[in-house]
């Protein structure tokens, strides 16, 4: 039996389809921040996985804080506050912390967190699956126990003097997690279903594109007033920009500095461009091109680094003579690095160097890891040029950098971003310009001395004097060259508004609509 | 029907060797390549000695042909070994993205044909008229543009400027996506949710034009110049003879014929354009296997580039093995040789 399909059945048919279709079809984006009780953020990166102490992402931090509790929190201009550690007492010899936990604190699956949580986060878990290679584990391995002593109640026994563990508290990877739940549903359960005690939890997660959470009712801090947090993992800048401008986000970060300006000017938006904890620097070798002292201070002198803000950053990025930025414990306004153009010429003069007869160095940068960096690097081939040191500049990788600081193979002077979500100087000199430590590509042990005497004080301000000090000697010895502080760039409606932190934490529980 | 699953077979077979060297060359490559895969995946305090350590459990410091041994065996049981960045199964995170990514190379494809075989011909239609140039000039500037920048030009123009179609995602945040299959158009019919599914289409028409978009002309050109050729033949002066109308001459004599070389170009394009998602899934924050892809290679994720540049060369294989099928199907003379 055949059956002919006539015209009039066709179009018949598409009729319906056409109708079926735009009863169905949604006539207009139905974006959750239409209520206001909810924000969408188009943000840059995804999680990479769920369980905070695995690895150490500091683009995650806000996302994590906002489904976490560390032990210790920070408020906005930097400095230490209680969270789930309500109090603590560092002995004299750096090497027992006395920690008393909150009694109020509520998992969000209804358990009660308790010391033996904290417990074990920081020491059992490490221990136990090594397999799993916590950043933790590397970041607390000079914890040696943690006796709990009672519910909100331990001590932290440490094999050697950690005077940072309050900032490492409250930095990467340090979050509290629920030994219970994690051990009845093992790890990978956790990566699926996250249990935390922070302001908000997880309700759904897809991977590279959608995070969305909820405000956790029975949450023992201050209540969030959003209550449902969209976070749309969109890693094209220009995507970014589009989502705010078509009002599918209501708040977005690190859009371009220029774009952040023009959005500013846009009815209905408003944009920030914030100097944070992130410095943008030179990490120096000692030897090769740059083992003459005169060549590295030539180097530092010939660098308008003002120029390079108003060229680079819409003049945001605040022009640095120190590691430590403006805001952060060790930083010394009085200690300037002057662009100084004659005296790096006569410094060069002095070992034999001038633009005819240049001192010949090797430079790498990334290219595309942060706002500029290769223009900034160029820019910076050019002023040397004109002083009398020629520098052959070569683009690496991001991981490409890593391997060679491991192996010590970097060039002379290598361009570079470094964050520090805490402020402290030992996260700065003490990581930058520490020869026994894979960060440093200074190996001189003039500065390395200094530091690792640091390392011992245990007594806060003498340990910030000594940093500051340190950090003055080294660049005095040309031992690193800081340029700039970075800024992060927000833009959003106008009428929201956010909290801002020194160092770039962008945190929904902070975000209200006006 | 026989000889159609007699070439797939073959197809099949031929694809093993195929497979093996392609990934022999992928880990020769990505071990080659002057970035330490551990880069990013060790803590910032770690020392020296401590990375060494984690490098040999990981066994990066056994010989190349050593790693690629035990890798290959491990594949074989589907087991791709666990991501550096996510420190979870490889497997699981392809799992997780590879539906999404063919059902917009499929939606892709189809507009790609469809795009491409009506502006073949219209092409053709237009010979010998001042509106050939105009189409001719049209066809070249679409090619000439690279599938990304439509996708950036779409999402300026329909995303922002006339606010018609959404750009980011999947499906929008009021919806909750859900999960069967993986692939979200089925799994919202099975939950007979209509407006996810229409949600969801809407979501994947930009990043579907933009690929199908720049790889239809040369699918049109070849299309025209081969019905040009076909329209040369006899028969179809014959058929014209016999009082056939154009029109009937060219969908049912020329076309039948003249889709032959078109449909092998069509299996090349659509290669190309599984390959082509990797960009389009970045600009479109589309959670496929391109995305994947594009944040393990970043990231230096060796395990993920190569199990994830595996499928991609599987899926080119079987795009090309259902291409050959179909060439049987349309063309008898190539049964039973």
């Amino acid at each position: 039996m055949t059956k002919q399909i006539s015209r009039r059945a066709i179009v018949g048919l598409f009729a319906s389809g056409v109708a079926a279709a735009t009863v169905g079809w949604p006539r207009r984006h139905a974006s959750a921040a239409d209520a206001k009780d909810s924000v969408t953020i188009a943000w840059p990166s995804d999680i990479v996985t769920w369980d905070p102490n695995q690895r150490f992402t500091p683009d995650a931090q806000s996302i994590f804080k906002a489904v976490y509790d560390q032990p210790l929190d920070q408020n906005p201009d930097l400095s230490l506050r209680p969270n789930v550690i309500k109090s603590w007492t560092v002995s004299a010899d750096g090497l027992r912390i006395d920690v008393e936990l909150r009694n109020d604190i509520v998992w969000h699956n209804g358990d009660k967190l308790t010391a033996e949580d904290f417990r074990y986060t920081f020491f059992e878990r490490v221990r136990k699956y090594p397999d799993l290679k916590l950043d933790i584990g590397n970041s607390w391995k000079e914890i040696s126990n943690i006796e709990v002593q009672s519910a909100t109640n331990a001590v932290v026994t440490l094999s050697a003097p950690k005077p940072t563990a309050p900032q490492w508290f409250s930095f990467l990877g340090s979050y509290v997690v629920p030994m219970k739940y994690m051990e009845q549903v093992g790890v990978e359960g956790f990566r699926q279903k996250p249990v935390g005690s922070g302001p908000y939890r997880l309700v759904e997660y897809q991977l590279n594109s959608r995070i969305v959470l909820e405000r956790f009712e029975q949450y023992w801090g201050p209540k969030p007033k959003i209550k449902r947090v969209i976070y749309e993992i969109i890693k094209d800048p220009s995507a970014r920009v589009a989502a705010i401008e078509s009002g599918k986000a209501d708040l977005v970060i690190n859009v371009p500095v220029r774009e952040a300006t023009r959005l500013n000017k846009v009815a209905g938006l408003a944009s920030d461009l914030d100097p944070i904890t992130r410095v943008i620097l030179f990490q120096c070798r000692n030897d090769l091109g740059f083992a003459d002292e005169n060549v590295r201070l030539a180097a530092h002198h010939a660098i308008d680094k003002q120029a390079l803000s108003k060229a680079f950053y819409e003049g945001a990025a605040v022009p640095l003579s120190m590691l430590s930025v403006p805001g952060t414990p060790a930083y010394d306004a009085s200690f300037k690095f002057p662009y100084d153009p004659a005296k790096a010429t006569a410094l060069l003069a002095k070992s034999g160097h001038s633009p005819q007869n240049p001192a010949k160095i090797k430079m790498a940068a990334t290219n595309g890891h942060f706002p500029s960096d290769f223009d900034i690097a160029r820019a910076i081939v050019a002023m040397w040029k004109k002083v009398g040191i020629e520098a052959e500049l070569e683009a690496i990788e991001y991981p490409k950098y890593f391997e060679l600081n491991r192996g010590n193979k970097l060039p002379e002077a290598t361009l570079y971003s470094w964050d520090n979500a805490t402020g402290d100087p030992e996260i700065f000199a003490g990581y930058l310009l520490h020869p026994k430590r894979p960060f440093s590509a200074w190996k001189g042990m003039d500065v390395g001395e200094k530091l690792i005497e640091i390392a011992t004080i245990v007594d806060y301000d003498k340990r910030v004097q000594a940093y500051k000090e340190v950090e003055k000697f080294a660049i005095a010895r040309g031992a690193t060259i800081p340029l700039l502080q970075s800024v992060t760039t927000v833009a959003r409606k106008a009428s929201l508004g956010y909290r801002k932190y020194g160092n770039g934490w962008i945190l929904p529980q902070t975000m209200d609509w006006a | 029907m026989s000889d159609v699953v007699r070439v797939l077979g073959q197809r099949f077979i031929a694809a093993v060797p195929i497979l093996l060297v392609v990934s022999m060359l992928l880990f020769a490559v990505l071990r080659m390549i002057p970035v330490d895969p551990l880069a990013l995946s060790v803590p910032p305090n770690a020392t020296i000695e401590e990375i060494d350590k984690i490098r040999h459990d990981m066994g990066f410091d056994r010989p190349i042909a050593v790693q690629y041994v035990v890798w290959l065996q491990n594949t074989v049981h589907l087991d791709f070994g666990r991501s550096i960045q996510h420190r979870d199964s490889v497997a699981g995170l392809i799992a997780e993205t590879l539906p999404a990514t063919i059902e917009l190379a499929l939606f892709a494809i189809v507009i790609a044909s469809a795009l491409g075989l009506a502006g073949g011909l219209y092409l053709f239609h237009l010979r010998g008229r001042p509106g050939e140039v105009v189409a001719d000039l049209a066809s070249t500037a679409i090619m000439s543009l690279p599938e990304f920048l439509w996708g950036l030009l779409f999402i300026l123009l329909f995303g922002v400027a006339l606010d018609w179609l959404p750009f980011i995602g999947r499906l929008s945040p009021a919806f909750s996506r859900p999960v069967h299959s993986g692939f979200l158009l089925i799994d919202a019919l099975i939950d007979r949710r209509f407006d996810i599914f229409f949600d969801a289409l809407k979501h994947m028409i930009l990043p579907a034009f933009a690929l199908g978009l720049s790889f239809s002309p040369p699918i049109m050109r070849v299309l025209r110049s081969s019905l040009h050729d076909v329209y040369a033949e006899d028969y179809i002066q014959q058929a014209r003879l016999r009082g056939i109308g154009e029109w009937r001459i060219l969908v049912r004599h020329a076309t039948k014929n003249a889709i032959l070389p078109t449909l092998t170009l069509m299996g090349v394009q659509f290669s190309f354009l599984f390959g082509g998602t990797l960009l389009i899934e970045v600009i479109y924050s589309y959670p496929g296997m391109g995305n994947l892809m594009v944040e393990a290679v970043r990231n230096a994720d060796l395990p993920v580039t190569q199990a994830v540049g595996l499928v991609y060369c599987i899926a080119v294989l079987f795009i090309n093995a259902v291409v050959d099928a179909i060439y049987l199907v349309l063309n008898p003379k190539l049964r039973r040789r």
